[in-house]
């Protein structure tokens, strides 16, 4: 429960239309894209000016109440999840496009712009915005550098952070900073690095200069059919080992391309045990070149079946597929479970050979979506949160997998951030002596912790209690600490 | 030193005394004292504002290097990384004494993984050496300074190059760290994956903090295949506006050239007579490089030479040949020399402004028209692919007229780069010459990076003095 006082307080900096304290009015705040934690937020504040934002901040920061800034709500790691009393900071109607400048190529929007809308605003310049999530119809920006969002393009393009210049930022205490420059490089610290995917936890986000690309003349991508899971992940290595970057490079296994095929009707080979998509652009001599390089690696590593998208409609289609994996995939099991590790690309087979083992082990099917040009996995365990026991087993094979993506010098999440989610896993993943360098960098900008609490970065104490504390050659690091 | 630089005391005599001891008894002779090798150490290469340390140690194992910085924490004395002291913003000056720690003993390549395009090399490993030991993998690093500067240099300084615009600079291309902390930790930062959205982004903040946030002596970096095809082209023109419309267009249309650079007459005029490169006019000019596949190659140079024709360059003159591209990059490489030949006994100011690619044809040219008022000679080169272009003022140290107007222009260029929503340090560093820089343009930011110094490095001993103003 919020005082009287505050909220009062609250209720005169914006018109009452834009504070929402009744609970059938926060409801729909509760949680994000990841629905196995909610928390009803005491208040929703929908501010539409940074001077609001700023007046916000100063006041939460002197009162010492928790805020969690939210842009469209799909995060999958509960990064939009409400702190308890504490209000929930909405950029929802931040929704305008300042500026577009097509020969230094960027444009300049508010964070509650959606990232498909950025594409779609500077189209008739022939240019678009690269990083593109899967929920890209419906992310915001704002949220897309909270998270360093990634997407199928993100393997030639980068990550938000490689497509982004420069960000406006409010500071708990009110102080507006801007981080970057509209040039390429900014003197000093990498503090525009630091912004991107700090999940809410250090400001909140009120103007964003994104880079723009020009559009490619030319797009084609080549379905190719495997009789073999770990084939098709060597096929994956043998792609990027070529010295070829393509545009996009996609796997998916049979399960996920049956539950897609049922949704979208893609055309997809439905008996192959993956599905290996691989997008060549540029130029139409650049594409016919690299394609035809593609395909001959994509056959030397065994491929059943080749088909190259002859137009642009059959393009889309192709893609279709994987961008509606994950809502096709709500449509054959009543709730499934994502994960987001990411591996070096060599360890690809090895770990896609393990899913495989574990999944029969515990009696969930598993249906294989990812990045493979990055070594992304998405796996999607599938379960029923009504049956007894489901819950607990995936949670438990998605930690299992996780812990593997460690083992093998990889990351316990490529692109959807820690969240609330993956809390405990920061704790496997790092060292103290890492998580120390976090919590100092929190500090400087928060000391007391109000932006976004409980996210992202687990206090030391935290990781005690979880019994997860990384073990470094056997020393014990801060014995004094609690073990439960 | 700059204005905003408050001072910081010099360690006591004794405790220097009694660091020097340890280190000695610990390292033998690999921890120096005498006069000539503190001299060595006390400067980079640009304008030598000098600061000598007292003590030059060259560890040679992570273990060695957090020893030596858990010494000089618990006596807080200032520690400063050196690679092999090739940066141009006095990055390296230890300008309060102390420890210098010389890494260049840090020189082995850890690993290469090839399938995954990546590789791990100690801090001491330069740039020449890397891509030495990659021959005959098929894959390079690309990023290229010019100088042979040592890769936790180049990571240090977040390095970029001629090749930027095709391939980055130094932030892309780094994929983890390890880092030696101001308490003596030793931390991995980044993983082999390809992407993570675990925790703060402590690699990009530890690349480009020039040694004042942590000790970089291992650098994860993602190398490329190396271009199945690789031609370079010059093409002249009357005018530097049609260069640089030239640049502009190219850059719009998104055709990924590898590097584009730009001379203006006077530089090469420079380098025609440095590098003799006699089939040359002193005119404006672009350097062109195309990598890809044979076809791909082909018609990027196609629709350059067309976008050329259009502002009205000259012909191409082709260097397709390794040796006739080599001594065309070595001739742009040794641009800075050949100014300094120019006018033999005076000194010189490198400046390093960088704005949006719209704004570069008004800041070049009133740049121009600017130099041309003062009577100074200064040629103009610069990887304008990103918008970064570079001045080196010549003026001589015995005329207080000439330096002053030489400050003028600089001041200038930075001022009105920042006025046109860029930078003025686009490539080199903020190192102690671009504090009162960074102050103007990031006075809100300056704030927040002096919390980071103090959050981790509250006793201040990492490369006191650089990159932040002291707070």
């Amino acid at each position: 429960m919020l005082d009287s006082a505050f909220t009062a307080a609250l209720a005169r900096l914006v018109p009452s239309s834009a504070l929402l304290t009744a609970a059938e009015d926060t409801r729909p705040y509760e949680c994000d894209g990841l629905t196995l934690y909610r928390e009803q937020p005491a208040a929703v504040v929908l501010p539409d000016t940074e001077a609001q934002v700023v007046e916000i901040l100063r006041l939460c920061h002197a009162a010492r109440i928790p805020v969690v800034a939210r842009g469209a709500g799909t995060s999958l790691s509960g990064g939009a999840l409400p702190a308890r009393d504490g209000i929930v900071l909405s950029l929802a109607k931040f929704r305008r496009i300042l500026g577009v400048d097509p020969v230094a190529r960027t444009a300049t929007v508010q964070p509650g712009v959606r990232n498909l809308a950025i594409s779609e605003a500077v189209a008739a310049h022939g240019l678009f915005y690269a990083p593109d999530p899967s929920s890209q119809i419906a992310c915001s920006i704002g949220g897309n550098v909270a998270e360093n969002a990634g997407g199928v393009h993100c393997l030639k393009y980068g990550l938000t952070v490689h497509n982004v210049r420069r960000v406006r930022a409010v500071l708990i205490t009110g102080d507006i900073v801007e981080f970057g420059s509209a040039a390429l490089d900014a003197p000093g610290y990498d503090l525009l690095a630091l912004i991107t995917g700090s999940e809410g936890l250090l400001a909140v986000i009120t103007e964003i200069t994104v880079k723009l690309l020009p559009k490619p003349e030319l797009a084609q991508v080549a379905l190719a059919a495997f009789d073999d899971l770990e084939k098709a992940g060597a096929a994956v290595a043998a792609v990027i080992g070529a010295g070829i970057i393509p545009g996009g490079l996609e796997m998916m296994d049979r399960e996920a391309t049956r539950a897609v095929e049922q949704f979208v009707h893609a055309d997809y080979p439905l008996d192959a045990a993956a599905v290996l998509l691989v997008e060549a652009d540029g130029t139409s001599v650049e594409v016919a070149a690299e394609m035809t390089e593609i395909t001959s690696v994509l056959k030397a590593g065994g491929a059943t079946e080749i088909r190259v998208s002859e137009n642009e409609a059959q393009r889309l289609l192709y893609w279709s597929g994987r961008k509606a994996a994950f809502p096709a995939v709500g449509r054959i099991s009543p709730d499934y479970y994502c994960i987001d590790g990411t591996i070096p690309r060599a360890a690809l087979p090895r770990i896609l050979r393990q899913i495989e083992t574990w999944s029969r082990e515990f009696g969930l099917p598993c249906a294989n979506v990812f990045h493979a040009g990055d070594g992304n996995l998405h796996p999607l365990i599938l379960f029923d949160a009504n049956k007894p026991g489901d819950k607990e087993r995936t949670i438990e094979f998605g930690d299992r997998i996780l812990q593997l993506c460690i083992d093998v010098g990889g990351t316990i999440t490529g692109e959807h951030g820690v969240g609330i989610e993956k809390i405990a896993g920061m704790c496997a993943q790092f060292p103290p002596a890492a998580l120390e360098r976090f919590l100092g960098i929190k500090r400087a900008f928060d000391p007391q912790g109000l932006l976004n609490p409980g996210k992202g970065v687990p206090t030391l104490a935290r990781c005690a209690e979880f019994g997860r504390m990384h073990v470094h050659q056997g020393q014990l690091a801060h014995p004094e600490l609690p073990r439960f | 030193m700059s204005s905003t630089t408050k001072a910081r005391a010099r360690p006591e005599v004794a405790d220097l005394a009694a660091i020097t001891e340890q280190l000695r008894n610990a390292y033998g002779d690999r921890a120096i004292t005498t006069h000539a090798v503190r001299v060595q150490h006390s400067h980079g290469e640009g304008l030598a504002d000098a600061g000598m340390p007292d003590v030059v140690v060259f560890p040679q194992t992570n273990e060695e290097v957090a020893a030596i910085v858990r010494l000089c924490h618990a006596a807080r004395i200032p520690v400063i990384a050196f690679g092999v002291g090739t940066s141009l913003e006095g990055h390296v000056a230890a300008l309060y004494g102390g420890v210098c720690m010389d890494l260049s003993q840090m020189n082995r390549v850890l690993e290469v993984n090839d399938a995954d395009l990546d590789c791990r090399v100690q801090a001491g490993v330069t740039r020449e050496q890397l891509n030495g030991e990659l021959k005959g993998t098929g894959l390079f690093f690309p990023i290229d300074p010019g100088a042979n500067a040592t890769l936790g240099g180049m990571a240090s300084t977040r390095a970029s190059g001629t090749n930027a615009v095709r391939y980055g600079t130094m932030r892309e291309n780094v994929l983890g760290l390890t880092v030696v902390t101001a308490d003596a930790s030793i931390i991995r930062t980044g993983s082999r994956a390809r992407k993570s959205s675990a925790g703060y982004d402590l690699t990009r903040l530890f690349v480009g903090s020039e040694g004042t946030l942590g000790i970089i002596t291992e650098v994860q970096l993602r190398l490329y295949g190396l271009p199945e095809a690789i031609s370079a082209a010059v093409c002249q023109f009357p005018e530097l506006k049609g260069a640089v419309d030239t640049v502009i267009v190219a850059m719009q249309l998104g055709i990924p050239v590898a590097r584009i650079e730009l001379l203006d007459d006077v530089q090469m005029d420079a380098c025609i007579r440095y590098s003799q490169l006699t089939e040359f006019a002193p005119k404006p000019t672009l350097f062109f490089e195309f990598h890809g596949t044979e076809a791909g190659v082909r018609e990027q140079s196609e629709i350059v030479q067309s976008i050329c024709a259009d502002h009205g360059g000259d012909e191409f003159q082709w260097a397709t040949r390794p040796e006739d591209r080599s001594r065309l990059w070595k001739a742009r490489h040794n641009a800075y020399y050949a100014a300094l030949a120019l006018a033999p006994g005076k000194q010189a100011f490198a400046t390093d402004a960088c704005v949006p690619i719209s704004r570069l044809t008004d800041c070049v040219l009133e740049t121009q028209a600017d130099i041309a008022a003062t009577g100074l000679i200064a040629p103009i080169v610069g990887h304008v692919g990103d918008g970064n272009f570079h001045l080196v003022v010549l003026f001589d140290p015995a005329q207080p007229d000439e330096r002053r107007k030489a400050e003028g222009i600089a001041a200038r260029v930075s001022a009105r780069a920042i006025g046109m929503g860029g930078t003025c340090t686009g490539e080199h560093g903020v190192g102690v010459h671009k504090l009162d820089a960074l102050v103007a343009e990031h006075g809100d930011a300056v704030a927040v990076m002096q919390t980071i110094k103090r959050a981790l490095d509250p006793r201040d001993i990492l490369n006191p003095g650089k990159t932040v103003p002291r707070s």
